[in-house]
């Protein structure tokens, strides 16, 4: 049995399928339809001008104190009535005016068995199975500072042009549509599990979607990347001391950084900060911090963060064959979704 | 390829030791490093999967089958009974199995991955993870690699998969229906040879249990291209390259 997949982000077979197209179609739902997240444009009586709260879904919660903070990011509660709010670019204006993102949902999961198997000591080995276990974003708005992303003019056009589609029914085909590997942080953004493994000279996610792979060197010469471009980009990492550093670039093409649309020319690069937080009596943690770096679309690198769970209990992953259904000849090959017109 | 694969939470130590102690703790046990883990290559490559001995015992449906697939090929109408070459389709199990390209084992956490350099498809085999909870319902959907539970006997990796989708074939032409069973027994001949016994079973098509063997090669470990069978097809190309 298979069901086709009516969003952008991507198909599955079986019931997985619904469930994910559940989470995901949420997106093409009315602002404020299930009323549970107020929308990321202007807060009510605000001016078009200010910005959301910080404290959104990419930033910590805004904290007082005397922090220094980047222009455009707020810091917590004013002592008397509304803070200031930043003066968007008109980039940003045209990004806040467009519908809201929908409101991401996790999927259900088994709790963590009392006698689960614990991640490795070692800081540096990353090793075993985890997922974001935080509700999916659809639309990467914010910096970790909870200001707005810093969209070019030529950014702005391109997400809007992709929201818009999407709300009009009429969504673009993109790389997850038509099974094509969508790139690095589609793929650790999705709520759902992935593998990682290493060896001395290469670390490697293995993700239940898409057929994922992530491959970071570790030593090109000792573990040489492909030499043709690849959806997934060229991934280099090093230690900063148990914090592995990898940058991605030299795309095969550009991406889609989040199911919306938030755009990465093929010229761009992300910056990954990947480190295990152990707090010492918890369950460990892996958190990845990503500095996205693309003057075509942004003016200054900003930075997202996402946090993963440790899941050995979901090693066996759920079987994702989108082919089976892309290839049959009684639909449509795209899904039904129509060519992004090019710049 | 080693990996700690046990260090309980403190709150967790005494109830987990007192588990250990009473021998009932099998979560997280397996042997330390298999020697099958690494990365492979069929020996010889080959698109059908040969008996052993004699002839597939087809049934008088199993023949039908075999023939109306056969009849089809040679009309080209491929997609009719072959998606994993008009489509890129998981070619399932054991078809997998004769795969071209190179693949690796991965042991963790009680899951044996092989992660197939061939259109990154994957294939699992659940060796020590308890049952967990199908909030999703994702056993309910035949797929094209079923479902495998494995043992391990000595240094022998036993896979029974069941669960398979009937979209599959057995190689590029012998088919099979939902009954499908699916034993293998992977071992190390030598330490860079590997051995998977393939017992098949489905009495809707095969008179009896048959057996098949495909041995693999170990090759030096290394990043795998992106391989994407679809930009193939696309481009008019086999969904196996020569």
């Amino acid at each position: 049995m298979t069901i086709p997949f009516p969003f952008p982000g991507g198909r599955r077979s079986g019931t997985v399928a619904s469930a994910l197209a559940l989470l995901l179609s949420a997106a093409s739902a009315p602002a404020l339809a299930q009323g549970q997240q107020p929308p990321a444009g202007p807060p009510p009586g605000a001016s078009a001008t200010q910005a959301p709260p910080a404290g959104g879904a990419d930033g910590p919660p805004a904290q007082g104190g005397q922090l220094r903070l980047p222009p455009g990011a707020s810091a917590g509660p004013p002592a008397g009535g509304p803070p200031p709010g930043p003066v968007l670019t008109p980039a940003q204006k045209l990004v806040a005016e467009l519908p809201p993102p929908g409101p991401g949902v996790l999927p259900p999961r088994p709790p963590l068995p009392a006698d689960a198997a614990m991640p490795a000591s070692d800081p540096r080995d990353f090793q075993g199975t985890w997922f974001n276990n935080q509700p999916l974003q659809f639309r990467s708005q914010k910096d970790i500072y909870g200001a707005p992303a810093p969209y070019t003019m030529e950014g702005a056009k391109v997400l809007a042009r992709r929201v818009k589609s999407l709300a009009a029914g009429t969504p673009f085909i993109n790389a997850s549509a038509i099974c094509r590997p969508p790139g690095p942080q589609w793929q650790r953004d999705l709520n759902f599990p992935f593998l990682i493994t290493q060896t001395r000279d290469y670390v490697e996610f293995v993700f239940e979607e898409y057929h994922g792979r992530w491959y970071i060197s570790l030593d090109p010469q000792r573990a040489p990347l492909p030499a043709a471009k690849q959806y997934m980009g060229r991934s280099v990492g090093h230690w900063d001391g148990n914090t592995l550093v990898v940058e991605s670039s030299d795309f095969r093409q550009s991406i889609w950084l989040d199911v919306d649309g938030t755009p990465l020319s093929a010229k761009g690069k992300l910056i990954q900060r990947i480190r295990k937080v152990d707090d010492g009596g918890h369950v460990p943690f892996l958190e990845i911090a990503t500095t996205i770096v693309d003057p075509t679309y942004y003016t200054a690198p900003w930075t997202i963060v996402r946090s993963y769970g440790w899941i050995p209990h979901q090693a066996v992953f759920a079987e994702y064959n989108c082919e089976e259904q892309v290839g049959d000849p009684s639909v449509s090959p795209d899904a039904g979704l129509i060519p992004e017109p090019q710049e | 390829m080693a990996i700690e694969t046990t260090r309980a939470r403190p709150a967790l130590r005494a109830l987990l030791a007192a588990v250990l102690l009473g021998g009932a703790a099998q979560a997280a046990a397996q042997p330390a490093t298999p020697a099958i883990e690494g990365v492979w290559k069929i020996a010889t490559p080959t698109t059908t999967l040969k008996p052993v001995a004699g002839a597939v015992p087809f049934t008088a449906e199993g023949r039908k089958a075999y023939e109306a697939n056969r009849k089809l090929r040679a009309q080209n109408k491929i997609d009719d009974y072959d998606i994993t070459l008009s489509r890129c389709s998981n070619p399932g199990v054991p078809r997998l199995a004769l795969s071209p390209m190179r693949f690796k084992i991965w042991y963790r956490q009680g899951v044996v991955t092989f992660d197939y350099e061939w259109n990154r498809a994957l294939r699992q085999i659940n060796v020590g993870v308890p049952p967990q909870p199908d909030l999703l319902g994702q056993g309910l959907v035949p797929t094209a690699t079923g479902k495998s539970k494995g043992h391990w006997e000595g240094d022998t990796l036993v896979s029974v998969m069941e669960g398979a989708s009937d979209r599959t074939l057995i190689d590029d032409l012998v088919p099979h229906g939902y009954d499908l069973k699916v034993t293998e027994r992977y071992r190390l001949l030598d330490a860079d040879t590997l051995e998977d016994r393939i017992t098949i079973e489905d009495p809707a098509y095969f008179t009896h249990p048959w057996e098949a063997v495909v041995t693999y090669k170990r090759q030096p470990d290394a990043i795998f291209p992106e391989d994407v069978c679809l930009d193939r097809i696309t481009a008019h190309k086999p969904a196996f390259p020569g």
